[in-house]
């Protein structure tokens, strides 16, 4: 590959050059001497910011080869560049090198990593509406889903460089700088949204048709339209708007359509988005759209990817790296191929690793690091060793981790006996090790807030406790107390220590959950179970609302000169009010209908299944 | 008076009338004094019509009578008529004026270092006096104690004689007010001792900080005697032209645990239950007080984690009708004393304590409450098996 001797300027991060420089085993010795040379288009200023804007390839490629020339003839630019002028540092950084990525994107069907299948079928049915332009199949929109970087975009060119077909592609445009916006208005470009600027290209699709730029050879090539990226709607309004115009665009098209939908996946229950997103799916494709879901891609789909990358690139590496990393970017192939890089990039490579490394807590001198364990205890003995930094750490919805809780997996039997160092504590305190990381971890993946867990927590933990057990559900329920005295601290005198606060907050958590992991010692056998959202919740909003009420109602009957403590309202009036049939206005019954729980009581939010 | 005395509302939505929020009932007429609960329709107006305290009454009459008021602590046990003698003597200072009072809801706009807080209350006004509840607002209270002082010396009355006067402030329940109130409290009253007395009631002085003690005229108010409430039971029974048989006054006395208002409370849903009296006619006890004996059986039947998840949604049926979690556990060791061996109080009555302690110290009561009720679940359950086996 040409395009690999990539020009290294000026940086003003030398190490940073060092680092790739000797990572990068391909590259000839000469190309160390280059970190001194400006590259062939930095001619003069002007160019260079013009080479910085296009990054154009071809012109590096073809000028590497004669770069000592270059470098000849513009020694003297070397001192300038070197004295630190602000467009050597600013070329610099922009052709450092070709991101792999970009470098080793699929050009061909095989070299998708995709699934064969789902690649089979969406090039299917996009030769389906290619030949028969006249229209006998009705739809002709295709929407693909699936999570970030498994390659629904790539999917969709190789196809359509295969099909010979011309992709015109919507992207949302890049936003406006508060600057640009005041020169527009300036000039009287009117400001548009990112959406109404999608309605108008739908709405111009659907009347005209795509009329692709540079229509050189008329009616010839197809044409595939991509809308890759949709705009960011925030709020039911706009959400609303989005969906009208989609489904719009589904219904009237011609052209075959693609409409590629990255899901969030459940991980960001906190985002709405994700619910819309669901939403504007289905009703897309009740809208005669045809929903192809790309899957997470294999972790060996990811490996072959990635040895293919290596060999080109001539870095040697073990099986056993190219496997790791491909385990850690979760079928993210972006991911694992930067990462890949990355990796290489790293001044000490990996080679000294597997000795290094230390292995996870619970497998200590029973089993090598590298014996098959599972995903999870890879990716731990990443997470564990510090020396790798790459890979995507998991998000885990808050009901993934209460599940992990709630469940309180362990193991067994104890490895940590057999290691006889481990100290010994009194018997019924000594808990078996836990499944899973340690709960902080979790609590940071999971990125929730202490209150709501513990709240969590104390509304189902006594689901999963064994019904025997009332000591367990006792000091279950001691912990929580505790977390509760921690997670309350903070709110008086505190308030101005945000520190202090966060420490609590985490504090407060920990000490809930592994309260309930602890104290739980005889969980029931694990089974489908569903989580309750805390009613606690429902009952402080009610009693606020109750309390309100009253205080009118105890007002309302007695115009008297004296206010009464809420308790005695609460304890002694209300009660007798009741009692009297509340004889002034005969409105209690209304009031005692919305005093009670009633049905607002456990919703369920979400369901955790075994894990 | 004039009303230019009055604190005005910047924001509040009481802004117009100060029965705003409470449209939905009527302002009650005089005529509509049928309708008034017993307890208020018989309240002592003056500090001479005292039935209970009456040199308590006749003391306060002497004091304010020589022109200059003290701050004024009262405190005492739950009806035993501070609230009475304390409308009284405000009577007492400003005469008839302090009759006209209204409700509202204000709302406070509080700058607190870098942003405001908005504090809705409701208070208690009439031209000379305000009352309110300060610990309702929670640990914002401190702003409000010193808002509301603040507030109030601006507006400073004149009397008719062109004399400046003071205005009153009543605080209940400030037992509840956190530390840092207690202390701005402790300034405030320093500082603007010229403008405003302060009236402050509470049930214990013993969590009123020494600083404001040592400020304020502290007025013992006991609980009645079983005597006097069935002298104030007969008097009630008179003026209604019921039928009293003897000892019933004495009974509903005795269940009433010396509080005046209880006993009142009693006597007329008695009333309505069954008329004419007997004399052992059953005394209703409170609804939640009958919803905590259920939990107390529920929880004596079964100690099972299951059985502690029915409890606490019982729990929070009685907070949702805002029982103050305190008086829920008092109530729920009591009736689980009666029912519990002898060499088991000890240790049950320690950890009620101790999740009592917590609770104050925490925020959400129910994690406390049911820590309590998973103790005692515990315990009870360990003593059962080493009984029976």
């Amino acid at each position: 590959m040409g395009k690999r001797s990539a020009l290294v300027v000026l940086s003003s991060d030398d190490e940073e050059i060092d680092r790739s420089l000797s990572s990068n085993r391909g590259r000839t010795r000469s190309s160390s001497a280059s970190r001194l040379i400006s590259s062939a288009p930095a001619k003069n200023p002007g160019r260079a910011k013009k080479a910085r804007v296009s990054g154009s390839r071809s012109s590096l490629g073809s000028v590497s080869t004669n770069w000592d020339e270059v470098r000849l003839s513009f020694g003297d630019f070397d001192e300038v560049f070197s004295g630190g002028s602000k467009v050597a540092a600013g070329s610099g950084r922009s052709n450092v090198k070709e991101l792999w990525v970009e470098k080793y994107k699929p050009h061909s069907l095989e070299e998708l990593a995709v699934h064969k299948k789902k690649v089979q079928e969406v090039k299917g049915w996009f030769e389906e509406r290619l030949t028969d332009s006249k229209g006998k199949s009705s739809n002709h929109a295709l929407v693909i889903t699936g999570q970030a970087g498994v390659g629904k975009s790539a999917t969709i060119h190789v196809i359509a460089s295969q099909l010979a077909a011309t992709l015109c592609e919507w992207n949302t445009p890049t936003p406006i700088v508060w600057q640009e916006h005041l020169y527009n208005s300036s000039t009287g470009v009117q400001y548009m949204s990112k959406l109404e600027e999608f309605e108008n290209f739908v709405e111009r699709v659907r009347k005209y048709g795509l009329i692709p730029s540079s229509l050189s050879e008329g009616s010839k090539s197809s044409i595939i339209l991509l809308i890759d990226d949709l705009p960011v709607t925030n709020g039911k309004v706009a959400f609303q708007r989005l969906q009208k115009c989609l489904r719009l665009l589904v219904q009237s098209t011609r052209t075959p359509t693609a409409i590629l939908i990255t899901d969030h996946g459940k991980a960001d229950s906190e985002d709405h988005t994700a619910g819309y997103l669901d939403e504007l799916q289905l009703s897309l494709q009740s809208a005669g759209a045809c929903k192809v879901s790309f899957n997470p891609i294999t972790s060996n789909s990811i490996k072959k990817v990635l040895s293919r990358i290596c060999k080109e690139e001539q870095c040697n590496v073990t099986a056993e790296q190219v496997d790791l990393i491909a385990k850690a970017s979760g079928g993210d192939i972006r991911n694992a191929i930067t990462s890949l890089q990355f990796f290489f990039l790293k001044p000490t490579p990996m080679h000294s690793l597997p000795s290094s490394i230390t292995p996870p807590r619970y497998a200590k001198g029973k089993q090598a690091p590298w014996s098959a364990k599972g995903k999870s205890d890879m990716v731990n003995a990443l997470d564990n060793s510090g020396s790798l930094q790459f890979g995507r750490d998991d998000t885990l919805s808050l009901f993934h981790a209460l599940g992990k809780f709630l469940h309180n997996k362990r193991e067994t039997e104890d490895s940590m006996e057999l290691d006889g160092a481990a100290f010994h504590v009194r018997e019924g305190l000594s808990r078996l090790p836990l499944k899973m990381d340690a709960p902080e971890k979790i609590l940071c993946q999971a990125h929730g807030q202490a209150r709501p867990i513990a709240d969590f927590l104390h509304e189902n933990v006594l689901d999963f406790v064994s019904e025997e057990a009332m000591d367990d559900a006792w000091s279950v329920a001691s912990y929580l107390s505790d977390a509760d005295l921690l997670l309350t601290t903070f709110c008086g005198m505190l308030s101005r220590q945000y520190e202090a606060e966060n420490v609590l907050q985490s504090a407060g958590a920990s000490v809930a959950v592994r309260g309930v992991l602890f104290g739980n010692f005889h969980p029931l056998p694990s089974r489908w179970h569903a989580v309750r959202r805390p009613n606690l919740w429902q009952v402080e909003k009610s009693s606020f609302y109750n309390k309100k009420e009253m205080v009118n109602r105890r007002f309302g009957a007695y115009s008297g000169t004296c206010s009464s403590d809420l308790t005695v309202i609460a304890t002694e009036y209300s009660p007798v009010y009741k009692w009297l049939g509340f004889r002034a206005q005969g409105g209690l019954e209304d009031n005692v209908e919305r005093m009670s729980l009633g049905d607002q009581e456990s919703e369920i939010d979400d369901d955790i299944e075994e894990w | 008076m004039k009303a230019e005395g009055r604190i005005r509302i910047e924001k509040g939505k009481a802004a117009g009338r100060g029965r705003e929020r409470v449209h939905d009932f009527p302002p009650l007429l005089p005529s509509e004094e049928s309708k008034m609960l017993w307890v208020d329709k018989y309240r002592p107006k003056t500090l001479d019509q005292a039935m209970v305290h009456q040199d308590t009454a006749q003391n306060l009459k002497k004091l304010v009578a020589e022109q200059d008021c003290p701050h004024l602590l009262f405190y005492g046990p739950s009806g035993s008529g501070k609230k009475t003698l304390i409308i009284a003597l405000i009577r007492q200072i400003f005469g008839p004026s302090a009759d006209k009072v209204k409700v509202e809801n204000r709302t406070w706009k509080v700058d607190a270092g870098s942003r405001t807080i908005d504090i809705e209350l409701t208070t208690l006004s009439s031209t000379n006096h305000i009352e309110l509840n300060p610990s309702d607002a929670g640990f914002q209270d401190r702003y409000i104690v010193q808002e509301i002082i603040k507030e109030m010396a601006k507006n400073r009355p004149i009397d008719t004689k062109g004399k400046k006067g003071y205005k009153i402030l009543v605080l209940n329940e400030v037992d509840k007010l956190s530390r840092e109130a207690q202390h701005s409290l402790r300034r405030t009253m320093e500082k603007y001792s010229a403008y405003c007395r302060l009236i402050l009631c509470c049930n214990s002085s013993s969590k009123v900080t020494e600083a404001i003690r040592s400020r304020c005229l502290n007025v013992r108010i006991n609980a009645p005697t079983d005597e006097q409430i069935v002298k104030a039971l007969e008097f009630i029974g008179k003026k209604e032209g019921l039928q009293l048989p003897s000892g019933f006054a004495a009974h509903i006395a005795e269940k009433s645990n010396r509080s005046l208002r209880r006993a009142i409370l009693s006597l007329e849903t008695c009333h309505v239950q069954q008329y004419p009296f007997t004399s052992n006619q059953i005394i209703p006890s409170m609804d939640w007080e009958e919803y905590v004996s259920e939990i107390v059986s529920d929880i004596m039947k079964e100690q099972s984690p299951k059985r502690l998840y029915l409890v606490r949604q019982k729990l929070y049926e009685l907070l949702v009708n805002c029982i103050p979690p305190e008086i829920i556990l008092k109530r729920l060791l009591y009736e689980l004393l009666k029912k519990l061996d002898a060499e088991l109080k000890h240790e049950v009555c320690h950890w009620a304590a101790y999740y009592e302690h917590r609770m104050r110290l925490g925020q959400k009561a129910i994690f406390h409450l049911e820590a309590f009720v998973a103790k005692f679940m515990s315990i009870y359950k360990a003593f059962l098996i080493a009984a029976f086996g």
